[in-house]
């Protein structure tokens, strides 16, 4: 370990979350925002739909949009005097190129974006970015969209927001995952693209830790954007799906501020990743009062009880679904009886998805898998063979011992 | 025959190792419901009125603070006792190592070679327990982790310096545990077992002694002393 990692260890940006940076800051932080809209209402939009249009279109009120404006402001950490720049923002939000990669990955952030029962705000807001390239939704295919992905790479070089969905194969498996006709590998890819990035952001725990492609065994070597890129500013933004609500605020702040939200050690915004899901959760009485659901389907599961036995990892997961929920508040994993499975930590698939409380998950006891043991099936070995050794000496002791003065 | 009492422990460190025995039992007891909620509360009665998992996290805590502050006196009392400076004994001098293979050895033939003075404290007994207080020491750091996860927003009763003082203590554990938090409650939970393998041992060791030396050595943590021919 060289000095550098082991100064990091010490200097760990931790989780905490500074939610009022005093009156001074904020007057700063409001004449920069000002001027960085100014100046992008004088910029060309790169599309021509702008969002007033397609709002009355989608049946959102005016009124509608200034409430959602209000919680997007308060879900950024906001002082509620930032409003009207946030809802201006999202009118600006056109005029930030936006190109889109999948990699490794099941294309679940897209589905979560686009499968709603209707369009939300967020899901609308996404929609009119300017969205220059994203291969599961755009018409063109093969030479004709890289031609399409060349020309925005060349034309908004060094303004675009990078999103890359999936996992990046850096192993012997690597080879296996290939992109477009000249056939270069998704490490590649990722590479020359965010090559002329202004920033990358992660979407996905596939795209930020490796997720579930990087599970146990790992065959194709799996690994995260921040694993590969170390010169782009990087956001990452976990979790399976990753919230849209998460994504419009990332992009939002980068069009009000011009920068990239404060971020976790893990480069998580710690807006949306700095609180624990636990500590937001609903269930969360019968935890402190130690109801819990026993098995699926019973007493305690038809009283909505804390899911912590069947395996909830909130209290190990940083995430705001318990604030912020998915499809505009509708509901969240926990909320329709299911415990959290830790998706927005590193490793969460070998480590969190197991649907047991963290005394009875089994672990690897060898590197490389093989045996798999609970730590209490490993302790409960451990003092066996303790208790067998001191048996072993005192039976040895008692027969052929010797006891002081004996030898008088 | 007479019997000479030599005093082994202080007043203050009887106290100490009963306040540190009960501590551990009680951590034991509530730490094994906390990673495993191993009884149920009657449910006829609303969720406002019991805290079971609450008391259980609540006496988890208390025991966990005495602990700490126990290893923190006991480290301190390591190098400046004016009674038995403990450290003096874990120096690796020829002296030191010699004494402790020689406890060593009248460990593993049973009795029958002893080459030691065993009035006072010996080498072996001096690592053996600070093995123990750097399982403790692991087992604060670890715990101070889980801890401060619920601080989030960084302040506390006490002021904003405690959940930064934690973080800037412990948030090392992370990576050297394994990368993610539940590895932190992984190894929190094993070194529980570590800690367990440790106590059956102190007691056998500490029985085995009595009745082979025939020093009483049993009595030293109830009367400070233990006594010898003389």
């Amino acid at each position: 370990m060289n000095r550098e990692n082991l100064r990091a260890l010490f200097t760990a940006k931790s989780a905490r979350v500074d939610t009022n940076k005093g009156e001074k800051y904020y007057q700063e932080l409001y004449k920069r925002c000002r001027a960085r809209l100014d100046e992008l209402a004088k910029m060309p939009a790169f599309t021509k739909i702008s969002i007033k249009e397609v709002l009355e279109d989608e049946g959102v009120s005016r009124r509608d949009f200034l409430k959602w404006a209000s919680a997007v402001t308060a879900m950024l950490m906001l002082p509620s005097s930032f409003t009207p720049l946030v809802a201006e923002a999202a009118e600006l939000m056109n005029r930030v190129p936006v190109i889109w990669i999948e990699l490794q990955d099941c294309a679940g952030n897209s589905e979560a974006l686009l499968r709603s029962d209707g369009p939300k705000i967020d899901e609308i807001i996404l929609e009119i970015i300017s969205l220059e390239f994203h291969e599961t939704l755009m018409a063109a295919a093969g030479h004709q969209a890289e031609k399409q992905l060349e020309d925005a790479m060349e034309h908004f070089a060094g303004k675009y927001l990078l999103f890359v969905e999936g996992s990046i194969p850096v192993g012997r498996g690597k080879e296996w995952c290939t992109i477009g006709a000249s056939g270069e590998t998704f490490e590649e890819h990722l590479k020359r693209i965010a090559s002329k990035a202004a920033a990358i952001v992660a979407v996905g725990t596939c795209a930020t830790f490796g997720g579930v492609p990087a599970a146990n065994p790992n065959p194709t070597g799996a690994v995260g954007v921040m694993d590969v890129i170390n010169d782009k500013p990087i956001i990452n933004i976990p979790a399976c799906p990753a919230n849209p609500a998460n994504m419009v605020g990332v992009i939002l702040h980068f069009v009000l501020t011009g920068q990239i939200p404060e971020l976790d050690s893990l480069l998580r915004p710690k807006f949306a990743f700095g609180y624990r899901i636990h500590d937001n959760c609903e269930r969360r009485a019968h935890f402190d009062a130690g109801e819990f659901v026993e098995e699926w389907g019973d007493e305690g599961a038809q009283n909505n009880f804390c899911l912590y036995k069947m395996g909830c990892k909130g209290p190990m997961t940083f995430n705001n679904c318990s604030i912020v929920r998915y499809n505009e508040s509708v509901n969240w994993p926990i909320g329709s009886g299911h415990g959290c499975i830790g998706c927005s930590e590193p490793g969460f698939w070998d480590k969190y998805a197991y649907e047991r409380p963290m005394a009875d998950a089994n672990i690897k006891m060898a590197p490389g898998g093989g045996v798999e043991k609970s730590v209490d099936e490993f302790g409960l070995g451990l003092l066996t063979a303790a208790g067998v050794g001191i048996a072993i000496h005192a039976a040895a002791s008692a027969v052929a011992g010797k006891k002081e003065g004996d030898d008088k | 025959m007479k019997y000479k009492p030599i005093k082994r422990m202080t007043l203050f460190m009887r106290l100490n190792h009963w306040v540190v025995a009960i501590c551990m039992v009680a951590a034991v007891i509530t730490g094994l419901y906390i990673g495993h909620p191993y009884y149920q509360t009657f449910i006829s009665e609303p969720a406002v009125s019991k805290y079971v998992m609450a008391w259980n996290r609540w006496v988890h805590f208390y025991a966990a603070i005495i602990f700490d502050v126990s290893s923190i006196v006991i480290a301190y009392l390591y190098f400046f006792s004016r009674f038995d400076r403990p450290i003096k004994k874990l120096i690796p001098t020829a002296k030191n190592l010699k004494e402790f293979f020689a406890v060593l050895v009248n460990l593993i033939t049973l009795n029958r070679v002893k080459k030691f003075d065993s009035s006072h404290e010996d080498s072996f007994h001096v690592v053996y327990f600070t093995i123990f207080h750097l399982l403790l020491a692991w087992m604060l750091l670890t715990g101070l982790q889980l801890y401060v996860h619920g601080l989030e927003s960084g302040m506390s009763s006490i002021g904003k310096w405690w959940p930064a003082l934690l973080h800037f203590a412990t948030d090392w554990t992370v990576p050297v545990c394994g990368g993610t938090k539940m590895d932190v409650r992984y190894v929190h939970h094993m070194t529980m077992y570590y800690i367990i393998v440790w106590v059956m041992f102190h007691i056998y060791y500490v029985v085995w002694r009595t009745i082979f030396w025939r020093e009483g050595d049993i009595a030293i943590v109830f009367g400070g002393y233990k006594f010898k021919k003389s």
